[in-house]
């Protein structure tokens, strides 16, 4: 005999908010990529006997309708005048997730034409040191240290440190995820347990039928907890397929939102995995609960006579 | 009566009304955590803006206040013609960079500001006095962050340089300065160190770079009997003069900025309505689930009542309380449970790096906070309301031939 | 004491005519009343015997306005009572009906004494006075000492006469019962009987549907069923 007590789109729904907390950033490694055709080679060093050529984020082209080969004008201070210079490359924004935020327009310039155009002449703001592949990773150590002892008005500080910093943002979005993951976890759980239990409870009177009927307590009481966990099983499914689909929707509306290609949300297989095991978890336990205590009622008493 | 029939009822199965309501707290408590969450940066932020009593900022054209190193020339002329604006009552101008700072053997590099004391709304005086008036760097105040990183205390002569060399002594410009005050930076993250100092003397010390220089100029607008709607419309009008009149700056209003922070945090936003409208529906669902059992098991009772003359609405009134009362439970202990978690996730988004220290994330106001608890007590006695009225509408006559066979 | 009055004069205080009530169960329709038609004066004490299925709850419901007839009419104090709305009914049914049920059907949650304030609280009576005839009509029924027991906690006989109380909160013209007896043994049947009498015996008209031959003698008018029809009626009207 079938015991149906559970609606599946109620499971479906909870194992849906199950899923929406611990969807992941993927991570990915930052690189801005050329995407326009150069015109003019873009190579450093490079002096153009009059114009010099830049190189603009897709943004600016997309928004102000700037193509590849257009002259602009530059200039390091609003209201000035500036100087012309043409555009030789449109950029591409990386996948960062610390830049997601970050709206504002960017433009590249060969090193030497922006030291010129804000007066910052023989001036940077750093340097990047490439360490000899044989060298090994204490090379970099020893030389960290040999240039920040002798401290020529500089700092130096290995990339891997810089990376750890520059992502802080992302670090306190990821622990806040986990929070709201975990309350979600949490939360999800005992809704399911409630409406699981409550389900079952409305069975009260054909547990009673069975018993009467002569059934054991063993068969009853296997038979709910069977039930639920088919039905919870079920539901995380359906729970997971909807979860997928508003993953890519978030991924969508996020990637239009901040125009970057970086991943939002993220359903691994270990994640699906985890919601469906969850939700069997808990529907074993909450058949168990609730069958536990149907199958110690007496049958009349369940009857409610 | 119907209350103590609905209170009875509820009674009757004690596991599964706790069980109910726990539910419901748990669907209260992400509700209100995300009514927190969405309300709560705007309500900070506006707060922290502001807080000293400017409306409006004016910065390099494009850019955000102290977002970028840019700065604009003519300084002193761009304040004047602000000042010349009726509307406008104050103006603070300041000037920001980075300086290196160091005492003895120890160094660090720190956010200077120049601003005028008398009028700037960047800092609070929390120990020590002000710098005197100066055109020449010679006394700073700083914060905690800078006290700290470099073991110094008030009256402690320090040497600030614009360059970080010791070596390089004559490359960059260096000056001798007393520290006379302590303050609390109200836009600067807490754990960075920064210092301020008069205006002027900033602007000299740094030669060429600072000369007649800006980062910013936050201006005040005068409020009068006016209602709010007729301010805003008043500042409107103002930041748009100042546009037109200064093509090398842009004017940022509360409102616009408020706006342009609440576009880069959209997303918490977004995550907080869904979860808060997947906690109203489980809500619902949780209510309608109990209800609607608790219904079906009392078909037989409720045709009873209507039988003896009870009428339809006395039944629908005595079912929907049965949803009432899980709701105002729930609510109630759902109101402790998202305070506490609330104040847990504000602490973690709190460690965002660069945020000012008065900024929160939840934020309690208790007309948004009531709002959405009210919904949700709403929503729990509507969700009753469904399987109310199938037992209001139950056929006496059938429903008792049934109850009998049953 | 207190309890019911009724004046015991000729007028009709119910009227049923040509009342007829169908049901259609899937294809086939039962015809449950076939045509009924009978008069029940203040003051009497009627019991409607016939085999199962002869249709006497049937009529009681639509004497009671539990029930509305598809074709004829009821008439109850001068009023036709067969097209009331719900709420017309309920009011109806409220105020001047009481009716009294073979599995009592007290509400499980509440206690003897508010099963039978129930009623007057729904009618507006208040609190004190409510608790007050409660109490008193407890006591008229024999079970002034268990006010505060709950239906679990009264036997099958106990619980019926709190059902008689109830159904006696408002103070009805005319108390219907379906098989009141049904579920009591021999004994605690002729108890009940008794309190019927007894409440008779004070004006109040009793209309009771019963299998129970020591019911049916009790009365003084027994009207026979059989298929939806009255067969015999030992006090009819001669009208
Ligand atoms: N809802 C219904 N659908 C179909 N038939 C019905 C329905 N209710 C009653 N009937 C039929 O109407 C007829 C009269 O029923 P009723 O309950 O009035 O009989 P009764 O005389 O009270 O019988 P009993 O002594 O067994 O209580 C029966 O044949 C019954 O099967
Ligand atoms: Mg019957």
């Amino acid at each position: 005999m079938r015991l149906r007590f559970l609606r599946a789109p109620h499971v479906a729904l909870l194992c849906c908010s199950l899923l929406a907390g611990p969807s992941l950033l993927g991570a990915q490694t930052p690189r801005d990529t050329v995407i326009g055709t150069p015109t003019v080679p873009l190579a450093p060093g490079r002096v153009a006997p009059s114009v010099r050529g830049i190189a603009i984020d897709e943004r600016i082209a997309q928004d102000a309708g700037v193509r590849v080969g257009d002259t602009l004008r530059i200039a390091a201070e609003a209201g000035t005048t500036g100087e012309p210079v043409v555009v030789d490359a449109l950029v591409r924004r990386s996948a960062d997730p610390s830049e997601v935020a970050r709206s504002e327009y960017r433009v590249r310039l060969h090193l030497d034409h922006l030291q010129r155009l804000t007066n910052a002449i023989d001036r940077v703001d750093r340097f990047a040191v490439a360490v000899r592949p044989e060298a090994g990773p204490s090379a970099v150590d020893s030389l960290l240290a040999g240039v920040n002892h002798v401290a020529f008005g500089f700092r130096a500080h290995a990339s891997r440190d810089v990376a750890v910093e520059s992502s802080r943002t992302f670090q306190v979005v990821d622990r806040f995820h986990r929070a709201i993951g975990g309350i979600t976890i949490v939360a999800s759980a005992v809704f399911l347990l409630c409406i699981l239990l409550l389900k079952v409870e409305e069975r009260r009177r054909a547990v009673a039928a069975l018993r009467l009927a002569g059934l054991s307590r063993r068969t009853v009481a296997l038979s709910v907890i069977a039930e639920a966990a088919v039905v919870a099983v079920l539901g995380s499914g359906v729970g997971a397929a909807i979860g997928w689909v508003a993953t890519l929707a978030v991924n969508a509306h996020y990637q239009r939102v901040f125009r970057t290609p970086l991943t939002f949300a993220l359903l691994t297989p270990r994640i699906a995995l985890f919601a469906v095991s969850l939700s069997l978890v808990l529907g074993i336990v909450a058949g168990a609960l609730a069958a536990w205590r149907l199958v110690r009622t007496p049958p009349l008493t369940l009857l409610g006579r | 009566m119907r209350t103590t029939l609905a209170w009875a009822a509820l009674r009757r199965h004690p596991m599964r009304t706790l069980l109910a309501i726990f539910g419901l707290a748990i669907a209260a408590a992400l509700l209100i955590d995300m009514v927190m969450l969405a309300t709560g940066m705007r309500a900070s932020f506006r707060s922290l803006l502001t807080s000293q009593g400017y409306q409006l900022r004016v910065t390099p054209k494009g850019t955000l206040p102290f977002d970028t190193e840019a700065s604009v020339g003519g300084a002193s002329a761009l304040v004047a013609s602000l000042r010349t604006h009726p509307d406008i009552d104050r103006v603070s101008p300041s000037l920001g960079t980075t300086v290196q700072v160091s005492i003895g053997d120890r160094a660090t590099s720190a956010f200077a500001l120049g601003t005028t004391a008398a009028v700037q709304g960047e800092y609070l005086l929390q120990g020590g006095r002000e710098a005197a008036v100066d055109t020449v760097l010679r006394e700073v105040v700083v914060n905690a962050a800078f006290l700290e990183r470099l073991g110094a205390t008030l009256g402690d002569t320090l040497d600030v340089g614009t360059e970080r060399s010791a070596q390089l002594r004559q490359a960059g410009r260096r000056a001798q300065v007393v520290l006379v005050g302590v303050v609390r930076f109200l836009y600067v993250p807490p754990g960075l160190p920064a210092m301020a100092a008069p205006l002027p003397a900033l602007q000299q010390f740094l030669g060429a770079a600072g000369r007649d220089r800006i980062s910013l100029a936050m201006a005040s607008v005068r409020v009068d009997g006016r209602d709010a709607e007729a301010q805003l419309a008043r500042i409107e009008a103002v930041r748009q003069w100042i546009e037109t009149e200064h093509p090398r700056v842009t004017a940022i209003s509360t409102e616009t900025a408020i706006v342009q922070v609440e576009e880069r945090l959209a997303y918490f936003r977004q995550l907080a309505f869904i979860l808060g409208a997947l906690s109203l529906v489980i809500g619902v669902l949780l209510v309608t689930t109990l209800v609607s059992l608790s219904v079906n098991e009392r078909l037989g009772e409720l045709a009873v009542l209507r039988a003896i003359g009870v009428p339809q609405a006395g039944v629908l009134q005595q079912i929907m309380l049965e949803g009432l009362m899980l709701g105002l439970a729930g609510i109630t202990l759902g109101l402790g449970l998202g305070l506490v978690t609330a104040r847990w996730l504000n602490t973690i988004l709190r460690d965002f790096p660069g945020l000012p220290a008065d900024l929160d994330f939840f934020v309690w106001s208790p007309e948004a906070a009531w709002k959405a608890l009210g919904m949700l007590l709403i929503a729990s006695t509507v969700a009753g309301a469904i399987p109310a009225w199938r037992a209001a509408r139950v056929r006496v006559a059938q429903a008792l031939r049934e109850e009998a066979v049953a | 004491m207190t309890a019911p009055t009724g004046n015991r004069d000729g007028t009709p205080l119910l009227e049923a005519h040509d009342v007829q009530r169908r049901y259609e169960a899937g294809e086939s329709t039962v015809h449950a009343l076939r045509g009924v038609s009978v008069a029940i004066r203040r003051g009497e004490f009627v019991a409607i015997v016939g085999a199962s299925g002869s249709g006497k709850s049937t009529l009681l419901h639509l004497l009671g306005a539990v029930d509305a007839p598809d074709a004829g009419r009821v008439i109850f104090e001068g009023r036709d009572i067969s097209r009331l709305s719900d709420a017309e009914a309920t009011r109806l049914r409220l105020l001047r009906v009481g009716l009294v049920f073979q599995r009592f059907y007290l509400m499980p949650t509440l206690s003897a004494l508010e099963n039978v304030m129930l009623p007057m609280a729904e009618a507006g009576l208040a609190p004190a006075a409510r608790r007050a005839r409660a109490e008193e009509l407890l006591r008229y029924v024999g079970l002034g000492e268990r006010t505060g027991h709950r239906p679990t906690q009264l036997s099958g006989g106990e619980q019926q006469r709190v059902a008689v109380a109830r159904a006696l909160a408002n103070e009805p013209a005319l108390l219907l019962a379906d098989e009141p007896t049904g579920e009591l043994d021999a004994a605690t049947g002729a108890a009940l009987i008794a309190l019927l009498q007894r409440l008779n015996a004070d004006g109040l008209t009793c209309v009771l549907v019963t299998h129970d031959a020591a019911l049916a003698q009790s009365a003084q008018r027994v009207i026979t069923m059989k298929d939806g029809r009255i067969v015999q009626d030992t006090g009819a009207s001669p009208s």
